[in-house]
């Protein structure tokens, strides 16, 4: 456990009890602690990745119940009861999600950071619209920030997952 | 990291009154957070307690109470943008909403929390202003109802008090055949200026209408003097009005310099978009109600 979660002193615990990537988990949390810190610092999961801190750059980005949402900015006794999903749930065992191949065919990074937002944000766009249009991607992802300037890549990418799921139906 | 805080869990409102009560100044109402939590974060607000109203059922739901729409305080935006309902009956802000900061952001915060925060902004403050919006608040000594232009009292300013709960807005749809047109600039994630305008045309002419200009200034504010004039003009008549009301925009809005413009800007900006939304009411290319 990181030396971070230890220095205030919380005033109130809750136990909670949730899916994460589809494995059970249950615990006491503060109810102060963000789902971000409560990700990487309680479960391990350190693919959510922490940038802006104020829910405009998405790198923090992950499902709850299929929603997107900053996990900077959400505290995680709040997702009690749900299903999260991060950027670790994607690949189906060694084998990659359709937008994580997408990603890498179309070279949709360079630095990376802000990539798990980037993948969760669009799998959550492709949960409620199977078929997006070019328009309809720059629109749901513009509160994705990518300062390497990858945008054309990663809408190409989500087009090309987008049929790849698809066609699996 | 956040400051701790205990977290409050009322599923009634007169019970969450009696929390604000119990805690005092030291009490925040916690809604959705989307922007709570980064006020906290940045140590803007200080708050020992929270009071979670999103445990109280009633303020999740969007229903019609007779001819008009009730929305509870803790509607997220996405369902205001998503609703049926309220994109059948309140079109012009359903289209609102859906350009509230980002998608997650639209699925954490609320209307509720987005009137009381009151950050001028915004984009809900401004769209409920064209319409007859009543905001509902609870408080010990029972309700209370303020217009919507009565609540917003300036930047980062309400006309709740501390021990009160804004529980939720009901709202008018527009008359029938009236239409709507929103418009709005927006650099960095918040609108630099939007602009509401719904209004009834017969024969060309602009036969009565209601316009409000956000983000300008500190708050929403509707321009009920240019309205009267507007009326029974044509739609060129009416553009030219709004230019040569520059002045009278400026006492009206009185706009600030900020990160998203510098006040002569914002104001221009407002002209430009005045204009254009006069002349989507015009010609029928913004929504119409029926």
């Amino acid at each position: 456990m990181a030396e971070e979660l230890e220095e205030l002193k919380t005033l109130q615990t809750t136990k909670i009890a949730l899916r994460i990537n589809d494995k059970p988990w249950s615990g006491e949390v503060p109810v102060e602690e963000v789902l971000l810190d409560f990700l990487r610092y309680r479960v391990g999961l350190t693919g959510t990745k922490r940038s802006c801190e104020s829910e405009v750059c998405g790198a923090c980005t992950v499902l709850v119940d299929g929603k997107p949402t900053s996990s900077c900015s959400y505290l995680a006794f709040e997702a009690a009861g749900k299903s999260v999903t991060t950027v670790e749930g994607l690949a189906q065992g060694e084998a990659l999600d359709p937008l994580q191949e997408a990603f890498i065919r179309n070279v949709g990074a360079q630095c990376g950071y802000c990539t798990p937002g980037q993948l969760m944000t669009a799998r959550a766009l492709l949960l409620v619209n199977p078929s997006p249009t070019y328009e309809e991607i720059q629109d749901w992802m513009k509160g994705n920030i990518c300062r390497c300037g990858c945008y054309p890549a990663i809408a190409t990418s989500i087009l090309e997952a987008a049929k790849i799921y698809r066609e699996r139906k | 990291m956040l400051k701790p805080f205990r977290m409050m869990n009322p599923t009634t409102v007169s019970e969450a009154v009696k929390e604000l009560e119990r805690e005092g100044a030291a009490a925040k109402i916690y809604a959705g957070g989307a922007e709570l939590v980064l006020l906290l974060r940045h140590g803007l607000v200080q708050a020992s307690a929270l009071v979670n109203i999103k445990r109280i059922q009633d303020l999740g739901r969007i229903s019609r109470e007779g001819k008009n729409v009730r929305i509870g305080a803790t509607v997220t935006h996405r369902q205001l943008e998503t609703d049926p309902l309220i994109r059948a009956e309140l079109p012009l802000l359903a289209y609102a909403e859906s350009h509230v900061g980002n998608i997650r952001v639209r699925g954490q915060g609320t209307l509720g929390g987005n009137l009381c925060f009151a950050d001028p902004h915004a984009d809900p403050g401004t769209a409920l202003s064209v319409y007859e919006t009543t905001v509902k608040i609870a408080g010990k000594n029972g309700e209370r109802e303020l217009p919507v232009h009565e609540f917003l009292l300036g930047m980062y300013e309400t006309a709740l008090r501390p021990e009160e709960v804004l529980t939720g807005v009901e709202v008018a749809p527009l008359p029938d055949g009236w239409r709507w047109s929103y418009q709005r600039v927006e650099r960095f994630y918040r609108p630099t200026v939007n602009v509401a305008a719904v209004g009834q045309v017969r024969q060309g002419k602009f036969e009565e209408v209601r316009l409000a200009v956000g983000c300008g200034g500190p708050k929403a504010e509707r321009l009920w003097e240019l309205e009267k004039k507007v009326a029974g003009l044509a739609v060129e008549e009416a553009r030219r009005l709004v230019v040569d009301s520059k002045r009278y925009l400026v006492d009206q809005l009185d706009p600030v310099d900020d990160l998203l413009g510098s006040a002569d800007y914002k104001s221009y900006i407002t002209g430009v978009l005045l204009g254009r939304a006069l002349e989507q009411l015009a010609d029928g290319r913004g929504g119409s109600n029926g």
